[in-house]
């Protein structure tokens, strides 16, 4: 893994969430509030067909009758979903041919978040489906994947043109009612990414989108699919910076992963929303639904960087129906200042010989709030059903808290179930040593906590690797004096 | 009439009886009002959501026993720690029987709630201690609490050592066709004493009966209290056991719960903390059959330095039974330095036996070691293989496993003669023939 | 090169060091021998800059250059080098990665550049073939899970990469078996060298034989009760140390 101290430091520097601008496009902002009429118009400014309509008015028949939910070990002030505009489109909405058409100004917000669409196009090989807002604005590298019979488009746009396997997939494994969140984004979400790999395709680049939330006042409802056909194999990735806000965000994605017969979806995530100042003032709620559906002998492996939002309540979980399926969650949280995030993961085993693995490591710093919450399901039906957890916190001051909630429910006696957990700090001792070897303190707690990481960042790949471990240090800036 | 409204109407002719002190009885109806509020606890409720106590409280049961009843020594006997001198608390169907039991107030007092309640001489132990660490708030404690009256009470003062074991042991006679009891016992140890102590619950006929028993136990300074639970019962009788414990500077309680037997038990056993350098110790075998349910909820609410937990608890589920960890270690931030470990093992022997675990941590303070660890699995493949090929055949080897799996627990036991006794049921409930004297 | 004047050193108000002098120039091994408890370790964290250690009086200088108020890594930067006791353990982090990060860091601080990846594997290839260590354990988490032979070739071996200008080696002996010893006390005399010192504290002779001291310092209550040539450490071998208390 390349090593980037001197880039660090840089980063360190840098006091104030670096991402924290706004860029000032013209937007297509709808009038705030949440009713029927407002997801009819919904639909029908993105030219749905009747069956979308309606599946959207049915989840929020759905919605109506729930209540959002206050289980999780966090605090905030429950968003006014009536003053939310739930429809915001950068007015201009061409097909860009060449990046000269884009607006300027996007450009230099892409420049300003270091994923110029011109260098990825040269130097990453990974195509960019970049949701500026809820509607897609720019895509590459359609033209090399189209070949391999590879759909990679907004969800608006698959809705289009692929009605066929959205219908057939579109909340299969989240129905709408799953919980309040999903009903909310079922029933208004605007935009997302679709991908599609055909049967025995090998996606021949990781997959990347890019999220931002930009409009003030705007909720962001993203919906992803992502369906691997039999023996296909795709790596998918999703990253997330968003500009510095007064008032608080609502964020309530749902990604819905399919791995049909052996196929195997990787699906990493680097979460970098804004958390929010110092005072614990802004910042985004990020109340995510994400699942993945495994049948026989698929293998679908979740890796999460979480460092951004003020409140994170997010389970990227596992249905491992299918038989001799696998499961995987590798996961990073970092809370600082007044962070609050109540992540983890479920692995429900059904089929026989089901596998699953989880690694979670939580980092909490200043007057932040961190908690693992995990369940482990063995079905009455699941033989030889075999699972793994190991939730490891690290404590940096006394101010902070860090919480372990596993749920292991086992109903069958061939069952393996086995969950570890400890609490640590970084030790004085281990400093000293650093020190004494010629490594300052910043450092070196940069050293002991990429090192703590470490399982879950060899999962990421490389180019998300190096802004992980970039965005670990960013977030720890200050938290140890 | 539904058997809450029972419990709450009857609760004003039973108080009526009663000659309590004034506080007593304040926190009594304090306590009524709350279990009206809350009633009994649902699955919607986080600490009850793997146990039901639905099919319980469906039924109507008599709350205070139409007659004494009386029952020959011989027939109980075996139920006693027969071959150690105790002194013994006992009752029947909620009912003092003096002539099972072994009381004193000879240096310390081992006696009956009922009398704590009531005389003068102990009014100041009861305004200090009763009710004082049981929850206010858990609907269950409170029903207690608004029905207390009976049960073990005792006090070991300053620097006593009580020498003999104390049993407490409730028995239900089967005279009635069902019973809800409700004993309450205080136990304080004042600063450098010790005391062990023995509780069981015991149905003599298979009618049902339910037990919301509480127990506060008070350890001051320097002392010790090793309390063992014996849980045995016949599968038409559940429990429902609150124990909270309250702990002061050096001290050490450790709590030991066996459950063997039993229809439906919940064992809510809870730990606070008032000095520095305290050290507690939850250890439970469990060993299931049938559709026996268990289910162990614990806490230790960690809220001064340098203090240190550890909880083991073991579980062995055959058939339908199952079984239930819900343990929580919570670390406040003033608490450093506190080492605090959490570990639940259990093996499911049979197809539809169940584990529900949830350990959990919940941790303020950052210079603590903490950790916990839950597994569910079967008996080490090498290690059987191991006993197979030394001759012992496959059914032989796999009991002897899953004895000595339970087993360790037991080695924290101090009194020799029940150490065997436990030994011996456990052996006996796993089809070891252990062929020797341990 | 080092210096010490009249040092004086407590912890959590406790004196520990009570007037240490010692001077130990270029080129020259000095042992600190002593009994438990006599403040040897405290000597070599103080020197290292441990703040656990109050310095009530007296000062410590490297080359002539006064170390109070030096924090511990610019005291390693200015080519202290502490081999501890009890090594800590930082998981996740590899020997190569720690080694990588405290040379560049080192390195930094002279000015220079970071040492390129050919260069640097060069090095480690070739300190690590004088200690014996295998690539294998070079991958793995910085002294988790090590043996204490190992981690005592671990200080060496980094003591090797690091090239200080004084190595202080704080009972470096204690948990290694003959050959172990052997490999280390053969890595630091490949170390030895005219332009820089070594300070071995021990409180046994047993790793002198192999690392031969120009000095021996008894070190009792926290003061140097007696300075002799590599005979007094036989003499302590023969004797035992309680003599020195009387002389104390």
């Amino acid at each position: 893994m390349a090593y980037t101290e001197e880039e660090l430091k840089k980063e360190l520097e840098t006091k104030e969430y670096e991402y924290g601008f706004y860029t000032d496009i013209e937007s297509d902002t709808f009038p705030v509030g949440l009713n029927e009429d407002i997801i009819r118009k919904i639909s029908e400014k993105k030219g749905e067909p009747e069956w979308m309509t309606e599946w959207r008015l049915e989840a929020f028949s759905s919605f109506k009758k729930m209540v959002e939910p206050d289980w999780s070990n966090v605090k905030y002030k429950k968003p006014d979903l009536q003053k939310i505009s739930y429809y915001s489109a950068p007015k201009q909405k061409p097909k860009y041919n060449s990046l000269e058409e884009v607006d300027p100004e996007l450009l230099k917000t892409f420049d300003k978040l270091g994923i110029s669409i011109d260098e990825q196009k040269k130097l990453s090989g990974v195509a960019v489906d970049i949701v500026m807002d809820s509607v897609s604005v720019a895509t590459t590298f359609r033209e090399t994947l189209a070949k391999k019979g590879i759909i990679f488009c907004s969800i608006s746009e698959a809705i289009q043109k692929h009605p066929e396997l959205v219908k057939k997939y579109i909340g299969t494994v989240i129905p709408p009612r799953d919980n309040y969140y999903s009903a909310l984004n079922s029933a208004v979400f605007t935009d997302g990414s679709f991908c599609y790999i055909p049967k025995g395709v090998r996606c021949p680049m990781e997959l990347s989108t890019y999220f931002r939330i930009n409009q003030a006042g705007t909720g962001q409802f993203e919906r992803t699919l992502v369906i691997a056909d039999k023996q296909s194999y795709v790596s998918y990735l999703e990253g997330c910076t968003a500009p510095s806000r007064d008032e608080n965000q609502l964020h309530a994605a749902v990604v819905e992963l399919i791995a049909l017969d052996d196929a195997e979806i990787k699906y990493s995530t680097v979460q970098n929303w804004f958390p929010g100042d110092k005072n614990g003032k802004g910042g985004v709620f990020n109340f995510v639904t994400k699942r993945g559906l495994c049948h026989n002998r698929s293998k679908i492996s979740w890796t999460q960087v979480e460092t951004g939002s003020a409140v994170t309540w997010k389970y990227p979980s596992c249905v491992l129906k299918g038989d001799n399926s696998i499961g995987e969650f590798y996961s990073i949280a970092v809370t600082n200042n007044f962070q609050q995030a109540d992540t983890g993961t479920k692995m429900v085993h059904l089929g026989n010989n089901t596998r699953s693995t989880i690694i979670s490591k939580g980092i909490s710093a200043g007057k932040s709030q961190n908690s693992y919450r995990g369940l482990v399901k063995v079905g009455s039906r699941a033989k030889n059903a075999r699972n793994f957890s190991q939730c490891d916190s690290l404590l940096m001051g006394n101010n902070c808290g860090a919480h372990t909630f596993p749920y292991i429910e086992a109903k069958n006696n061939s069952a393996q179930v086995e969950h570890e957990a400890t609490t640590s700090k970084i030790g004085e001792d281990q400093i000293f040593y650093c020190n004494q070897r010629g490594i300052d303190t910043e450092k070196a707690i940069a050293l002991i906590v990429n090192g703590f990481s470490k399982e879950v960042l060899n999962k990421l790949p490389m180019e998300f690797a190096v802004e992980a471990q970039k965005l670990l240090e960013i977030s720890l800036e200050g938290s140890v004096g | 009439m539904e058997f809450k409204e029972k419990l709450i109407s009857s609760y004003l002719a039973f108080e009526e009886d009663l000659d309590l002190l004034d506080s007593v009885h304040q926190t009594r109806a304090k306590a009524l009002k709350v279990f009206e509020k809350k009633g009994f606890p649902t699955k919607k409720d986080e600490s009850w959501k793997y146990t039901s106590l639905n099919a319980l409280i469906n039924a109507d049961y008599a709350l205070f026993p139409r007659s004494e009843a009386s029952i020959e020594l011989k027939d109980v006997k075996k139920y006693f720690l027969y071959d150690t001198d105790t002194y013994k608390v006992i009752f029947i169907d909620g009912v003092y029987s003096p002539f099972l039991s072994n009381t004193t107030h000879d240096g310390l007092d081992v006696c009956l709630m009922s009398a704590a309640l009531t005389k003068p001489k102990y009014r100041n132990l009861i305004n200090t201690y009763f009710n004082k660490i049981a929850s206010l708030e858990e609907s269950l404690t409170a029903l207690n609490t608004s029905y207390s009256k009976e049960g073990a009470f005792v006090y070991i003062p300053k620097k006593t050592v009580a020498e003999k074991p104390i049993e407490i042991i409730h028995f239900a006679s089967g005279e009635e066709h069902s019973l809800w009891l409700q004993p309450r016992n205080l136990i304080v140890v004042d600063k450098n004493s010790q005391v062990q102590i023995i509780e069981r619950h015991q149905s003599l006929k298979e009618h049902p009966v339910v037990t919301n028993s509480v127990t506060e136990v008070y350890v001051h300074e320097e002392a010790f209290v090793d309390y063992y639970k014996l849980q045995n019962d016949l599968t038409s009788a559940s429990l429902i056991d609150n124990t909270y414990i309250q702990q002061a500077k050096n001290s050490h309680a450790s709590v030991h719960t066996f459950s063997l037997g039993g229809k439906l038990v919940r064992n809510n056993l809870r730990y606070y903390h008032t000095g520095q350098r305290i050290l507690s110790t939850l250890k439970g075998v469990t060993i299931l059959e049938g559709k026996q349910h268990v289910d162990h909820s614990t806490m230790v609410h960690h809220s001064h330095p340098n203090c240190e937990s550890h909880q083991d608890y073991k579980g062995i589920f055959s058939e339908r039974s199952e079984g239930v960890f819900n343990g929580q270690i919570l670390v406040e931030k003033i608490a450093q330095k506190t080492n605090a470990f959490q570990q639940n093992n259990n093996v499911l022997l049979d197809d539809k036996a169940t584990v529900n675990s949830k350990p959990q941590l919940e941790i303020y303070a950052d210079d603590v070691k903490c950790s916990h660890g839950c597994t569910i699995g079967q008996m080490d493949e090498e290690a059987l293989f191991y006993l197979r090929s030394r001759g012992i055949p496959k059914k032989e080897a796999k009991a002897l496993m899953t004895y000595a799996f339970a087993n360790n627990v037991l080695e924290s036991v101090q009194l020799p003669s029940l150490k065997k006794r436990i030994n011996g049921q456990i052996a006996r409930k796993l089809g070891v023939n252990l062929g020797f004297e341990l | 090169m080092l210096t010490i004047e009249n040092l004086h050193a407590e912890v959590e108000g406790r004196t520990i060091l009570n007037g240490i002098d010692l001077n130990v120039k270029a080129g020259e091994v000095h042992a600190i021998m002593g009994p438990n408890g006599s403040g040897k370790s405290t000597l070599s964290s103080v020197i290292a800059g441990n703040e656990d250690y109050d310095v009530t009086q007296g000062k410590i200088l490297l080359k002539g250059k006064d170390l109070s108020g030096l924090d511990p890594e610019e005291r390693a930067h200015l080519g202290i080098f502490l081999s501890f006791q009890y090594p800590v353990e930082i998981p996740g982090v590899t020997v190569t990665n720690f080694i990588k990060t405290a040379i560049n860091a080192n390195r930094k601080a002279q000015g220079l550049s970071d040492l390129g990846a050919s260069e640097l594997l060069k090095k480690i290839r070739e300190k690590s073939t004088l200690l014996d260590i295998d690539s294998k354990f070079l991958s793995r988490s910085l002294n988790e899970g090590f043996s204490g032979g190992e981690k005592k070739r671990n200080e060496i071996f980094q003591m090797a990469m690091l090239e200080p200008t004084l190595a202080i080696l704080d009972e470096t002996d204690s948990g290694l078996d003959i050959d172990a010893l052997k490999i280390v006390a053969n890595g630091v005399n490949k170390f030895k060298a005219k332009e820089n010192a070594v300070v071995v504290i021990t409180h046994y002779q047993r790793l002198l034989e192999y690392i031969v001291p120009d000095f021996v310092h008894v070190l009792f209550g926290g003061k140097i009760v007696k300075s002799g040539t590599k005979e007094l450490a036989h003499e302590l071998e023969a004797k035992g140390y309680d003599w020195i208390k009387e002389l104390a």
